[in-house]
């Protein structure tokens, strides 16, 4: 069941990808409103599928992507609802397919959690607020990419059809801003929580490893951005550019978790 | 019946014309009045724009037209498009649809055409036949705006600097302009810029004097030139129209302007000739310089956008409008069909009581039996005629023949509590 329904939201976002895709060819408002309506069903069955899971179901690491998918898809339809960028589907709705293709060639993988973390709540803890604090930088950095694509066609002066069907730079410029501070803050939760996870996994609060080294980086990056923003004032293109890197290394850290090492596996692989 | 379109606009007759021809909402109930008052014209809508004067009429024959003409202003006779039927509808609807506009895609028009619709009703010159044209009219635009790139994109200079003001900056109120020298086209973008909602318009020029008088045309403030520095650091679009010929705003002094207003974006528009804000002023991050060419362009590329979406807008209003006379021409054999197989159901119910007295005795059952009978051999002989009448819709001679073969005007006199059947003879609709 739990299969069938991660399955049927697959489906979903893949329809809705197409829809959006087709938008950027096809001028008809009505591709982004179905492409819309495609990801809310495959969201509202993605969490059906969470909720058919049988109570002390041991999480594979590729749930955690599944989870990311779910909770970037759900994200973007609240910011559209709020703030009209239905162009952000463009990217989000191809990312939350890439972020799902993991999802179910790792869900297959054994790397499940060590048997002395199932009952912690930090782990759970964890795991939700590095969901979260990926799905915001997820589509910060979508939205960024987006500022950036449409800054450039203002720049050169032949607006394109991005900048055509986009709202205004400058609230691109505060969604994305606002998105990353809020990934910035859970993933500053989710390094803590990771540290204590490790900790009584291992008895080594911050084990030296390619991801932990990654999510470091892409922290030291965000704050750096806030800083800027906030003491010297950048914004714009700066600001976007500083998204767009910071998530790359964030992308890092889930490379990290596909290719962990045997021992890492041993640890758990998302801590 | 007779749908007619007598109609003089921005194609037909110039200005000096079309003024005469224009009625003012206040004189349109009168006119109205007028147009219905005339003999055989059934129902009147009139669409009066500062580009076109239409008069939308169903009406009892097609000569009727020459009536309605000479019913507006001589100068208009010899200029005045007569169109019938299917053209005066298709005509409608590419009006609605803005491809008949002088700006192909301009959003008004459609509303213009419901208001107009919304007058004659209060008038009392709207029936039913132009109501529904109307509304698959509405359809047809709505269609039109959302399902090509038709309205999309400003075509003239100061409404491309307006809305690429919005794009960059959002909603423009509580925005800031700075106008730097008094330029036409300048004026323009800036009254353009200051209908959006725009918090404060300043006006800089070198003769302080001239800077007042413009300020006061343009519900602007007049501030001095010499403030540049800091105007810079106040304004979020600047537009710039002086007649120096040296750049006024140049790289260096923008660079410390937008570092001062920690890189709040900036739109500078320069419709001065020479230049007057040095290009290089682009690469700043956060500041966006559009000149004269720049914006030219623009407006280019959405001339040519709109004129691309032409032909699929074209086949959407004609989609809708065959969907529309297809149910119009339906509603027109409706009638006819309705008398016939109230007649075919009388005659077979009455036989099947006159069987059902014969043969006395028959059960429950047997007696619906004998009634289904009834009504099937109804229903099988009548299929095909039927099926000829809805597509001849009314137009051809096969719905008088039926009313004569089958005496169906006698059958509606004779049933009076039917008020339908008054409407049964079949009007011709023909172009």
């Amino acid at each position: 069941m739990e299969t069938l329904l991660v399955h049927l939201a697959l489906v979903a976002y893949a329809s809705g990808t197409a829809a959006f895709l087709t938008w950027l060819v096809q001028p008809d408002d009505r591709w982004p409103r179905i492409g819309r309506w495609l990801l809310l069903a495959g969201a509202v069955v993605h969490f059906a599928s969470f909720a058919a899971m049988q109570s002390g179901t041991v999480w594979k690491a590729g749930q955690l992507f599944s989870l990311l998918a779910a909770c970037t898809v759900t994200g973007y339809i609240w910011l559209d609802r709020k703030g009209g960028i239905p162009i952000a589907g463009v990217f989000v709705a191809p990312l939350t397919l890439a972020v799902m293709a993991p999802a179910h060639i790792v869900g297959s993988a054994q790397h499940e959690v060590a048997p002395r973390l199932w009952h912690s709540g930090a782990l759970v803890f964890h795991v939700a607020v590095a969901a979260l604090g990926t799905a915001a930088l997820a589509l910060a950095f979508g939205v960024s990419a987006l500022y950036l694509a449409s800054e450039k066609q203002a720049k050169s002066k032949r607006p394109g059809r991005i900048f055509a069907r986009l709202t205004s730079l400058d609230s691109i410029d505060r969604t994305a801003w606002r998105l990353a501070v809020w990934g910035f803050v859970f993933l500053s939760a989710t390094i803590a929580t990771g540290s204590v996870v490790s900790s009584s996994a291992t008895g080594s609060a911050f084990p030296f490893a390619p991801k932990q080294a990654f999510a470091v980086l892409a922290w030291a990056l965000f704050a750096a951005m806030i800083q800027a923003r906030l003491v010297a004032g950048w914004r714009g293109r700066r600001i976007a550019l500083l998204v767009v890197i910071g998530f790359v290394l964030l992308a890092g850290v889930y490379a990290g978790l596909l290719s962990a090492s045997p021992s890492l596996v041993a640890l758990g692989a998302w801590i | 019946m007779t749908t007619i379109c007598v109609g003089v606009s921005h194609k037909q007759a110039p200005i000096a014309v079309r003024e005469r021809l224009a009625v003012p909402a206040d004189k349109l109930p009168e006119k109205l009045q007028q147009l219905k008052s005339l003999p055989g014209v059934r129902e009147a809508m009139v669409i009066s724009t500062c580009n076109r004067l239409e008069i939308f009429a169903t009406t009892a024959s097609r000569e009727i037209a020459e009536d309605i003409v000479e019913s507006l202003d001589p100068a208009a006779g010899p200029l005045a498009a007569c169109r019938f039927d299917d053209d005066a509808l298709h005509h409608l609807f590419r009006v609605a649809a803005s491809l008949d506009s002088m700006v192909v895609g301009e959003a008004q028009i459609l509303g213009q055409v419901k208001e107009a619709a919304a007058a004659a009703q209060a008038a009392g010159t709207l029936g039913s036949e132009l109501q529904k044209a109307v509304a698959r009219a509405s359809t047809a635009a709505k269609r039109v705006r959302t399902e090509t790139e038709i309205a999309r994109g400003a075509v003239s200079i100061s409404s491309v600097a307006a809305e690429l003001a919005k794009k960059l900056l959002g909603e423009l109120a509580g925005r800031s302009v700075l106008l730097l020298g008094a330029g036409e086209m300048a004026q323009l973008a800036a009254r353009e810029l200051r209908s959006q909602g725009t918090r404060e318009l300043l006006v800089a020029n070198r003769n302080s004097q001239r800077a007042e008088e413009l300020a006061r045309e343009v519900d602007g403030v007049p501030v001095s030139l010499g403030e540049l520095p800091s105007l810079l650091e106040r304004a979020d679009v600047v537009i710039c129209s002086t007649g120096a010929d040296h750049h006024i705003v140049t790289r260096e002094l923008m660079a410390k302007a937008i570092k001062a207003r920690r890189y709040r974006p900036l739109f500078l528009v320069d419709i001065s000739l020479p230049r007057n804000v040095e290009p290089a002023v682009n690469e700043i991050d956060s500041v966006y310089l559009y000149d004269l060419d720049d914006l030219e362009r623009v407006a280019a590329q959405n001339r040519e956008l709109r004129a691309a979406q032409v032909s699929k807008a074209e086949e959407i209003v004609l989609d809708e409008l065959r969907t529309f006379l297809a149910k119009a021409n339906e509603r027109r054999s409706v009638p006819v069909l309705g008398l016939l197989r109230q007649q075919a159901e009388a005659i077979a119910r009455a036989e099947a009581e006159k069987t059902l007295t014969a043969l006395a005795g028959l059960d429950e059952r047997q007696q619906k039996s004998v009634r289904a009978m009834a009504s099937a051999i109804v229903n099988k002989l009548l299929h095909a005629p039927t099926a000829k009448l809805r597509a001849e819709a009314g137009q051809g001679p096969l719905a008088e023949a039926a009313m004569q073969l089958f005496a169906l005007a006698e059958a509606a006199s004779a049933e009076p509590e039917r008020p339908d059947t008054a409407q049964v003879i079949p009007m011709a609709v023909g172009r």
